[in-house]
């Protein structure tokens, strides 16, 4: 008898819950007046910054995090604010839960009024519309997928912008370059079973195949780091082996083992192998979506001071298009403040004028602004570097 | 010659099987080793092998780099194994000292599941300490690519000295092993402790010191192992989940609790990943391997040369 | 009138209040007798008592009733949201506590099962294959798909005891993951979408009605309400199993399978339904959580998800339920506060003084450790501070109202060498070690610089790095709890017939 109550009462509660969630009124959430106002320029206003900080992506985030810092350190005056950075890290390892979490977070402070990121390009999947149902720009310096911007169903909304060429360019961009500089014949593409070299695998792999070069398409799992029975599959007449890998010594090894088996074939890797310390086999390919940035005069200062506050560091390529992120992102908050008389009166607004900017003296070189059409940068292009003997990047391409 | 290219990619990929054969069986050597005394799965075992890699590594540079070494070659190379090889011994003893010996009495799932939290806590606390990036040991340096670029060829196919001194060293470690089991008195003493717990302690046997023996054995084997395979390919806080879970299979194939059981296994195992992932693909090779396992778990558990278990009632 | 010494069963009973641990050859009555004697005492004991009259379905419907008024105190969506977040991971645990806790089964495939669910839901109600089905399909189907596949990798491994189950399952897992990372070029046919995950999956709809993820990007409560009804249906359901003859028959399996076995039970069968069971809850789980991220990614069910669920049950108690309930929500609450560099310093020095008072009640022992370890700290922090001030000049990490007086307190240097992190760390653990074989004074001694070694690394070392400290600790929770107490908190305490 006890039991049939019991069963009874929690059937009852479980109804009772279950009714309560179907029967949600429209509106769920108060604002009251003073979040209508918006925020006040006066005030410290934040910027998210969401990236891998620590986990098996901890160099990217902390590359990021280092130039996001020294962004929002130089920049404030410029733009006459008071920002303050505050960080989110997203392991890698724990998949897309991190960064819903952190959407949460970020979406219900008021005073965060632009995101810098998400860093990788499941967790925008995974986000945007959570930002943008919030009205919150998320600026992202490196998630790359095509799909997120291109396609039918395209997984990103439009709050995301990037401020980096996504892989539909730098597939056929790095896939061009070898059929018409190169001139291969047969090339063989790696990836990695995740999303980035997957979707740049794919991107190259149908440029090569619309112009008749073989290709053959390997994959293997991420944590692979001994690729001897990869190589062995190479052949023997094969060109370039397409390696885009986020991992430089990955490249770097597998250069080796190329080398080892008596291969002809070189690497060519992507911007996520870009590391003149760690992959320095001669000979080899990388591409990526900026030159060396100290090639520019007008970046001299710039890395002059970011190398003060950071000595141990060294210039890689992940970090210097979170300047730029930041950059844009402050740039939208100062125009948003004019337009709203000191207030961001509405975190939509910051939205709005992200995609009006412009900026002279990118520090990727040349001027940066978005496409019409996507919120994507305008022409993006990459670069191809090739490794000489002294492990110097030239620009060949 | 006809065919020669394919003659070149078999005598490459048995290469291949051979060099990761030698490593998956040292650690098999591991597993097989405590089992065969406490019947407990060390599931810590492959981060002990990862630890033995950045010990290695970190002797590496302690004794100058690769690119610039302090002594030569044959004693860097010696230097290091042997670190890795003290580190990791002693790494192993405090793990049985401290996870495992307190649950020796205890229910079956205890030691597995503390196994489980050593394993985690070895590999996120090196990760704390050193970061997650991997680490190289760049041998590719060492000399100037001596270590690859010299050696002996087999047709077209260049043996590497590299790859000549893993496996050599591999089985010199395996086969000092297998003698001190059967030729000393200490490995009697192991062999009859994993026979017989109870009765090995009644004819006079200290337990203890038999199974931190084994401990040390296997962990030593493991940090050799380590460094063998960092000398090929990076390390990194991480690879010993994988590396564990190949070296047990390699076990169980082979038969846990036999020592050349665990040899044999090692080696199938590295020829089977190296045979499929040459000839079928790469993608799906962890796949088949792991199917190999579970189809020898289910119509041979005792595995090659195991023998079945019967369970006394 | 002592009881011990009228009792020659209980000769070699503990006394009142020490933890003797498993011990073989007692059989169960005799250690349950035993526990019973030698309860907890003091007010902890009577509390215990009282809270084990009170019937269970009581604690269930307070407990609930508390977490459905949570959104009245809390507005912010992201405690909202983290709450649910715990309402899975206490699905996630109530699940994997009746294979381990019930079956006596170390299951370590367990979350393969959760991302089966997952998948199942996100293949019939998005726009994958252009099927919408009704959560009040879906989410059903995805349970039972979740028990049919735990069905089907608990038959193989019917024969196979304790490690070889594990190692079975395990690969399982491993199999799952290769075929849900490689699933977009299975035979040429997009299953599983591969890396990318299968997105644009629809939100719980149920009667024809969507159930929004979220308003203005802020997450919808709602969601909240059905995890939490659903947590009561499974509460419930596995209660009433676990009171039955299948329960019982659980129950001797797992304390002495052979003589089950020859009472006649059905063995092989019991530990299917177990797996099976636990696999059930967790495709279920699976398919609520995929409702609300209207997104299912291979990169989520990864080894260390697995490992954050076994600490939630080990820590709770396995084979208790209410048990890892608390255990999840501890896990759950612990693990997002160290997110946060200043909320973790907070969690730092409560654990810390927690347990001292805990383990040393109030005593002259307890004033002595924790005055010798202020003083120890205030005066290193000085000799530092005087030796060379960028040795204690570096900003504590974080912030927070504590962060000042730690800062004080605690060495912070400007620039922390490379070696000094690694070399205070391996030190921490070797002293945390040393500390277990020593007694008496000794002990107490050697605690005082461990204390303040471990506000040191925990500054300087641990709180920076988030994602390993989470693992680190989870770790040494295992390691600790299956050592120090095997039944957690409110499991009870199982004796092995050999």
């Amino acid at each position: 008898m006890k039991r049939v109550i019991s069963a009874a009462l929690m059937t009852g509660a479980a109804a009772v819950l279950a009714a309560t969630a179907v029967a949600q009124p429209a509106e769920l959430t108060r604002t009251d007046a003073a979040e209508q106002q918006g925020v006040s320029c006066n005030s410290t206003l934040k910027i998210a910054l969401v990236t891998p900080l620590t986990g098996g992506a901890g160099f990217l985030g902390n590359a990021q995090l280092s130039w996001a810092k020294y962004a929002v350190k130089t920049l404030q005056k410029n733009y006459g604010l008071k920002v303050r950075l505050i960080t989110g890290d997203t392991p890698v390892e724990q998949g897309p839960a991190p960064a819903q979490a952190l959407a949460q977070k970020y979406v219900a402070d008021r005073s965060v009024v632009a995101v810098i990121g998400p860093a990788t390009s499941g967790a925008v999947a995974a986000t945007s519309r959570a930002y943008f149902q919030a009205g919150l720009a998320h600026i992202s310096p490196s998630a790359t997928r095509t799909s997120l911007t291109q396609g039918a169903a395209k997984e990103a909304t439009p709050a995301f912008f990037r401020v980096v060429g996504g892989d539909y360019i730098q597939g056929p961009h790095d896939a061009r370059f070898m059929v018409d500089k190169l001139k291969v014949t047969k090339v063989v593409i790696i990836d990695f079973q995740e999303p980035y070299s997957v979707g740049l695998a794919d991107a190259a792999q149908a440029f090569l195949r619309s112009k008749n070069v073989t290709v053959q398409r390997e994959s293997t799992s991420v944590r692979t780091t001994d690729f001897s029975s990869l190589v062995t599959r190479v052949p023997a007449d094969a060109n370039i082996v397409f390696f885009p890998t986020q991992q430089p010594e990955d490249a770097q090894t597998f250069a080796q083992q190329l080398l080892e088996q008596g291969k002809r074939a070189k690497v060519f890797g992507g911007d996520g192998a870009n590391s003149p310390d760690k992959f320095k086999l001669a000979g080899s390919y990388v591409s990526n979506f900026a030159p060396d940035i100290s090639s520019f005069a007008y970046n001299k200062a710039l890395i002059a001071g970011w190398k003060r506050d950071n000595p141990r560091a060294s210039l890689e390529s992940f970090g210097p298009p979170t300047y730029g992120a930041v950059q844009v992102a402050m740039n939208a908050i100062q125009r948003a403040c004019k337009a709203g008389n000191g207030r961001v009166k509405d975190r939509r607004d910051v939205v709005r004028n992200v995609k009006r900017i412009r900026v002279k003296n990118w520090i990727l070189g040349g001027d940066f602004r978005f496409s019409t059409r996507t919120n994507d940068p305008l022409n993006a292009r990459f670069y191809i570097f090739q490794i000489q003997s002294n492990g110097a990047y030239k620009l060949v391409g | 010659m006809l065919g020669s290219v394919r003659l070149d990619t078999f005598i490459q990929l048995t290469l291949n099987g051979l060099t990761l054969g030698s490593v998956y069986a040292l650690i098999a050597l591991g597993y097989t080793l405590v089992y065969g005394i406490l019947k407990l799965l060390n599931f810590a075992h492959g981060d002990v092998f990862m630890v033995g890699s950045f010990i290695g590594f970190g002797a590496l540079q302690a004794l100058g780099g690769s690119a610039t070494p302090k002594v030569p070659v044959w004693l860097l190379l010696v230097l290091i194994v042997l670190a890795a090889m003290v580190g990791c011994a002693l790494l192993g003893v405090a793990i049985e000292r401290f996870a495992y010996r307190p649950l020796r009495n205890a229910p079956r799932i205890a030691p597995l599941i503390s196994a489980l939290g050593v394993s985690f806590f070895l590999a996120y606390s090196v990760q704390l300490m050193f970061g997650s990036e991997q680490r190289d040991y760049d041998a590719f340096s060492i000399s100037a690519g001596a270590l690859f670029f010299n050696g002996f060829d087999i047709g077209n196919v260049r043996i590497p000295l590299l790859r000549i001194i893993i496996i050599v060293s591999a089985f010199v470690l395996m086969i000092a092993l297998w003698l001190m089991v059967t030729r000393t008195r200490i490995g009697k003493a192991m062999r009859a402790t994993s026979h017989d717990r109870e009765a090995a302690a009644m004819m006079g046997i200290d337990v203890d010191r038999v199974i931190v023996f084994a401990f040390v054995l296997g962990s030593a084997l493991a940090g050799a192992a380590g460094v063998m395979f960092a000398l090929r390919a990076p390390t990194s806080a991480t690879i010993g989940f994988i590396a564990g879970l190949k070296g047990f299979t390699a076990a169980v194939i082979g038969g846990i609790g036999s020592i050349p059981g665990a040899m044999a296994g090692g080696l199938i195992l590295g020829f089977a990943e190296a045979y499929t992932q040459g000839y079928i693909s790469t993608r799906w090779s962890d796949l088949l391997v792991f199917s190999l396992l579970i189809l020898f778990m289910l119509f041979r558990p005792q595995g090659l040369f195991g023998s079945p278990e019967l369970k006394k009632v | 009138m002592d009881d011990r010494t009228d009792h020659p069963l209980e000769e070699s009973v503990p006394a009142a209040g020490t933890t003797a641990g498993p011990q073989i050859g007692k059989d169960e009555w005799v250690a349950r007798i035993s526990e019973r004697r030698t309860g907890r005492g003091g007010w902890l004991g009577k509390v215990d008592e009282r809270a084990r009259a009170v019937p269970w379905w009581a604690w269930l419907t307070l407990f609930v009733a508390l977490a459905a008024m949570l959104p009245v105190g809390f507005e912010s969506g992201y405690v909202r949201r983290i709450a649910f977040d715990t309402v899975v991971f206490m699905l996630l645990a109530l699940g994997l506590n009746v294979v381990v806790g019930w079956g006596g089964l170390l299951d370590l495939g367990y979350v393969a099962f959760f991302g089966v669910g997952a998948y199942t839901y996100a293949v019939v109600s998005s726009e994958k294959f252009d099927l919408h089905v009704s959560a009040l399909v879906s989410i059903p189907l995805a349970l039972v798909v979740g028990g049919i596949v735990g069905l089907l990798v608990g038959l193989p491994s019917r024969r196979l005891v304790g490690d070889y189950l594990a190692i079975v399952t395990l690969f399982f897992f491993q199999i799952f993951l290769t075929v849900t990372n490689n699933g977009e070029s299975i035979f040429g046919k997009d299953l599983t979408g591969g890396p990318n995950g299968i997105i644009n999956v629809d939100p719980l709809n149920v009667f024809g009605r969507e159930l929004p993820v979220s308003r203005d990007g802020i997450f919808n409560v709602a969601y909240l309400y059905v995890a939490l009804a659903l947590f009561i249906v499974v509460y419930v359901a596995l209660r009433f199993a676990n009171d039955s003859r299948t329960g019982r028959a659980w129950r001797s399996l797992r304390e002495d399978p052979l003589a089950a076995e020859l009472m006649g039970m059905p063995v092989q069968w019991l530990k299917l339904t177990a797996f099976a069971f636990g696999a059930a809850v967790a495709g279920l789980t699976g398919a609520l959580v995929t409702g609300l991220n209207t997104s299912v990614f291979p990169q989520t069910f990864e080894f260390p998800l697995l490992i954050t669920i076994y600490t939630m049950v080990i820590l709770g108690g396995a084979g208790s339920q209410a048990g890892v309930v608390i255990g999840a929500i501890a896990i759950s609450v612990v693990l997002e506060v160290l997110r946060e560099p200043g909320d973790a310093r907070y969690l730092f020095y409560a654990v810390a003084i927690l347990s001292i008072f805990a383990a040393l009640r109030i005593s002259r022992r307890l004033a002595a450790v924790v005055g010798g370890t202020l003083v120890l700290g205030f005066v290193a922090h000085a000799v530092a501070e005087s030796i060379d001030a960028s040795w204690t000049a570096g900003a504590p990490n974080g912030g927070g109202r504590v962060a000042g007086w730690a800062s004080d307190w605690v060495i912070v240097p400007a620039d922390l060498a490379g070696w000094l992190g690694p070399v205070a760390y391996i030190t921490l653990i070797v002293l945390i070690l040393a500390l277990t074989l020593l007694h008496g004074w000794y002990r107490l001694a050697l605690l005082v610089p461990t204390l303040y070694l471990a506000a040191f690394v925990w500054e300087n070392v641990m709180i920076t790095k988030p994602e390993p400290t989470r693992f680190v600790i989870l770790g040494a929770i295992l390691v600790a709890v299956m050592i120090a107490r095997p039944e957690g908190i409110l499991g009870e305490k199982r004796v092995e017939i050999v």
